[in-house]
């Protein structure tokens, strides 16, 4: 197990330089001169320069790129705003915690309803909880993020009263701000979720070892929780993988709708400020925290099906013996 | 000779066919899915008809009728300029499914390229092309969307082009795996056999038959293009106001969302109608394509 975590830690080596590499090269297509926008259009040619020189943008493309690759993974510096001139790391740190929050708060409740809804549908197959659980998760793939945040800010801030429609609190209090948007962001991941785990519980229901322990007396409760769900949930924990991704993305736009300063707004508003080294920055950070992510998933992945354990702790035979 | 292609052309027209009737007529013995169809292909011939059936030139300002409700009038009410919602969403939709049909085109096609050279010759090739994949997916899709438009810039063609670089590698995977398991099948032996040429044996043989996947997940793709625009649009990435494309409208009516809710409410439901209908014609099709599939 030791061996492939660090296989897999290896791994993620060249991609994470390979996103460094790729979104370097796609900023510097970027429009606008970096040195107009930030000494402003009144700056006189020799400022202008001057600016350029101690960007270094007067270096060729390989150059420029081995010092960003150099400050970003020797010094761990991802640069300066342009507009502000502050370093982005320790904004990072403060805001990335909250972004954090909201998605794994939205994981949770994604997965903590959605894997119950599944099972009740698979195991009322073609009943009435079958059909009103899919039909919900019909809609909720169907409902935008960021529309159904409007709506349920209109019933629950507007109209209710009960919850804040915007900003971040602390403490415990705190966490009813992230009520509405962690709902906003989870009705796609639960809905899928839901429809993952009734297909892949559907498949595993008519298997022989669940009529086997059907036979020998095991409580229908245990049959479907400890037999059937154990081997339908690979596909759902791949799923999960996926849906961090997507609620990370999800939980930009969100955030500006619920003006939650984490890592939405921060490289959203860097966009329209043309405040590039944040967009930067920001992408190869939250590149990076995906990566882990997915690195987590796989090692859950390993923990639940012993095959892909086996299969990476002998090397290629393995490979072979499960083909 | 002449006959040999007259021939040809007599039978072949006639074997497509046969393949798109069975098709349909699994997809018309499943109600939900012909439902979708239906209310997809009704959404795209009012956008097609729009600039003819409108009630209100879409960008017609009657100040008098700012941000009033619904009423016979105005059937969708109207919005902070008084602008008919109705008539705009029935217009809108021309940026919105367009925008999604074309991104999924190009990204579909690029998918099948790169995911059929990948598949078929394996090896090296193969792994260039999955590790740059690897580094593409290890951005979040949104995220790399809201990147690629900061460099592109707002506007219709920059969000078409965000949109299918964004959505490219999942086709690629999606037809590189079917092609490993098509390409050790016997025809394709017995294509290299006569003397086939490798594109020959991928253009007509390898991409027909891993391509029902392919269909299912480029309707589900276009609705979640759909989206996905309206959400660049929505944050101010996308398509821009006053365009009524159905993100930029609700971005647009944002701010008076507390004084007249059907501002937000109308656009919203369009794409959530839209998204559904192809979700479920998507479904459909995957059960009409593939009866293995079905459970």
């Amino acid at each position: 197990m030791l061996k492939y975590i660090g296989k897999r830690l290896l791994w993620m080596i060249p991609i994470v330089l390979g996103v460094t590499i790729l979104v370097f090269t796609m900023m510097t297509f970027c429009p606008g001169d970096p040195a107009e926008i930030i000494l402003g259009t009144t700056a006189t040619e020799a400022d202008l320069q001057a600016k350029r020189v101690e960007l270094g943008l007067d270096q060729p493309f390989l150059v420029r790129l081995a010092t960003y690759m150099s400050d970003v993974f020797i010094h761990f510096d991802l640069g300066n705003s342009w507009l502000t001139g502050v370093n982005i790391i320790p904004t990072i740190m403060e805001r990335m915690p909250r972004t954090v929050v909201l998605t794994v708060v939205t994981l949770i409740i994604a997965f903590g309803l959605g894997i119950p809804l599944g099972i009740m549908a698979a195991t009322h197959q073609n009943r009435w909880q079958d059909h009103i659980s899919m039909i919900l998760a019909l809609i909720g793939v169907a409902i935008p993020n960021f529309w159904l945040a409007l709506l349920l800010v209109l019933l629950f801030s507007v109209k209710l009263g009960w919850l804040p429609a915007m900003g971040i609190g602390t403490g415990i209090a705190g966490l009813q701000y992230y009520i509405l948007p962690a709902l906003s962001n989870c009705a796609g991941a639960l809905a899928n979720c839901a429809r993952q785990t009734r297909s892949s519980m559907l498949d595993v229901i008519r298997a022989d070892y669940i009529t086997t322990a059907r036979s020998k007396g095991v409580p229908e409760n245990v049959v479907i929780i400890k037999h059937a769900l154990k081997n339908a949930l690979i596909p759902i924990i791949t799923m999960m993988g996926t849906s961090f991704g997507r609620l990370l993305g999800g939980a930009m736009i969100i955030e500006t709708i619920f003006s939650i300063p984490g890592m939405g707004t921060y490289i959203i508003g860097a966009v329209n400020n043309r405040d590039y080294p944040i967009v930067q920055g920001g992408t190869i950070f939250l590149a990076i925290v995906f990566s882990i992510m997915m690195l987590l998933v796989d090692l859950l992945y390993a923990a639940v099906d012993p095959r892909i354990k086996a299969q990476y702790a002998s090397g290629k035979k393995g490979k072979k013996v499960k083909k | 000779m002449m006959a040999g292609i007259a021939e040809k052309a007599a039978v072949k027209p006639h074997k497509k066919q046969t393949e798109f009737a069975r098709v349909m007529k699994q997809l018309r013995k499943n109600k939900v899915a012909m439902a979708g169809l239906i209310v997809m292909a009704a959404e795209c011939l009012l956008a097609l008809l729009s600039p003819w059936i409108i009630p209100y030139d879409y960008t017609a300002m009657d100040m008098a009728n700012c941000l009033k409700g619904p009423t016979a009038a105005h059937l969708f009410g109207c919005d902070d300029m008084g602008r008919d919602i109705f008539s705009r969403v029935l217009y809108g939709g021309r940026f919105s499914i367009s925008i999604g049909i074309i991104a999924v085109s190009i990204s579909t096609v690029f998918g099948i390229m790169i995911g059929s050279v990948a598949g078929y010759f394996g090896g090296q090739v193969d792994n260039v092309i999955m590790r740059f994949l690897d580094i593409i997916q290890a951005i979040p899709g949104m995220l790399l969307m809201i990147v690629i438009s900061a460099v592109l810039g707002p506007g219709f063609i920059n969000t078409v082009i965000a949109l299918s670089v964004g959505s490219i590698p999942g086709m690629a995977r999606m037809l590189r795996a079917q092609m490993m398991k098509e390409r050790d099948n016997e025809y394709i032996e017995a294509a290299q056999s006569i003397n086939c040429g490798r594109v020959r044996i991928i253009v007509n043989h390898l991409i027909p038959n891993c391509i029902s996947p392919l269909i299912v997940q480029a309707t589900m793709g276009v609705a979640q293009t759909i989206t996905m625009a309206a959400g660049l649009s929505f944050i101010g990435l996308g398509v821009q106001p006053p365009t009524p494309e159905w993100g930029a409208m609700l971005s647009g009516s944002r701010q008076f969302m507390r004084q007249a809710p059907h501002l937000v409410i109308f656009p919203g439901l369009a794409i959530a109608v839209t998204v559904l209908a192809l979700n479920l014609l998507g479904d459909g099709l995957r059960d009409a394509l593939d009866p293995k599939l079905k459970n």
